[in-house]
């Protein structure tokens, strides 16, 4: 994960609207998104040798975005505004994105271990 | 409950894995081929300057609340003047963006470029998953599927009582070709896997005419 610590987006002057530093609120959105796609890679591959079928994975799925979602506020002490513009960012933004990724993943480790 | 197939496992190791790394090696090669390719043009001045106002012109309107009204307004007709203000564009000499794009010669080559780069990769290997691996049941997704996704997935299989969730080789690597564009945003970095869904959505959003 990138470090949150001196990427603040939102700075400058404390009135409203609030203003937008649009470089490291970039890096942030990047950073939500590489963290996405590689725990969809590995939420399938643990899907997969767990031997989860049809509804259980993709509940499983979707614990682990929400799993993700929950740590990235942490990291960014719950104070959305800081980091980011909108709360969607961090809680719906790259998650169908992942989707693809993880059933490629998950049918890969499922084949693997179950099937062959 | 369906009965559960046993596959060879040789399937495993010469097709499900072969097919897989092909594509990945694909998707890298034609990652250092476009960056290869791309011919690097000398910014036109006027291209740039036109940039940069219209980049100043965005500040301002994003900081507007900041300045006293007095001061917005009058940069505000600094830009939009009738006569002579740098964004002034009369009705209906507003060229469409679109038109702009194919007149400017090495803009269309390069987009033609990049389509056929990634049009030419999927084509071949397309054709190579249906010459070599056509005819046997490759792998099983691990959800169930409606019968009628049977005669998309199911497509050298001539059984029609074996499970939808055997599916041929053809799916894979669909499934391959979706699922791995993640991984090539995380391996060749920052969004360069698969730009055309970003740039066919840029494309069919340049239809509107900005003088109406």
């Amino acid at each position: 994960m990138a470090r949150e610590g001196d990427r603040g987006a939102s700075g400058g002057a404390e009135d409203d609207p609030p203003i937008f530093n649009a470089e490291n609120l970039q890096s942030n959105i990047k950073s939500i998104h590489y963290s996405r796609t590689f725990l969809s890679i590995i939420g399938g591959v643990i899907a997969g040798i767990w031997g989860f079928t049809g509804l259980t994975g993709f509940i499983f799925y979707f614990l682990v975005m929400a799993a993700a979602s929950f740590g990235l506020a942490a990291k960014a002490k719950f104070s959305i505004c800081t980091y980011f513009d909108s709360w969607n960012r961090i809680f719906l933004d790259g998650i169908f994105g992942g989707l693809m990724s993880f059933v490629l993943f998950w049918t890969f480790a499922y084949d693997i271990v179950h099937i062959f | 409950m369906a009965e559960d197939l046993v596959l060879d496992t040789a399937i495993r190791d010469w097709v499900l894995v072969p097919l897989s790394v092909v594509m990945v090696l694909i998707g890298v090669l034609r990652y250092f081929v476009s960056k290869l390719m791309r011919s690097h043009q000398a910014p036109d001045l006027k291209v740039v300057k036109e940039g940069q106002v219209i980049l100043r012109a965005r500040n301002l309107r994003a900081a507007a609340g900041f300045i006293p009204a007095k001061s917005f307004r009058s940069r505000k007709t600094y830009f939009t003047n009738e006569e002579n203000g740098l964004l002034h564009v009369p009705k209906g000499q507003a060229q469409n963006a679109q038109a702009q794009m194919f007149s400017d010669p090495n803009l269309a080559m390069d987009m033609m470029k990049k389509n056929l780069s990634m049009i030419i990769p999927q084509t071949l290997t397309f054709a190579w998953v249906n010459f070599f691996f056509s005819g046997f049941v490759a792998a099983k997704i691990p959800f169930p599927l409606t019968q009628r996704f049977r005669g998309m997935l199911q497509n050298g299989i001539d059984l029609s009582t074996v499970d939808v969730s055997y599916v041929s080789s053809r799916s894979w690597y669909f499934l391959n070709l979706f699922g791995l564009r993640g991984l090539f945003s995380l391996i060749l970095g920052e969004e360069n896997a698969m730009d055309d869904t970003q740039r066919m959505m840029q494309m069919s959003g340049f239809g509107f005419d900005p003088s109406r």
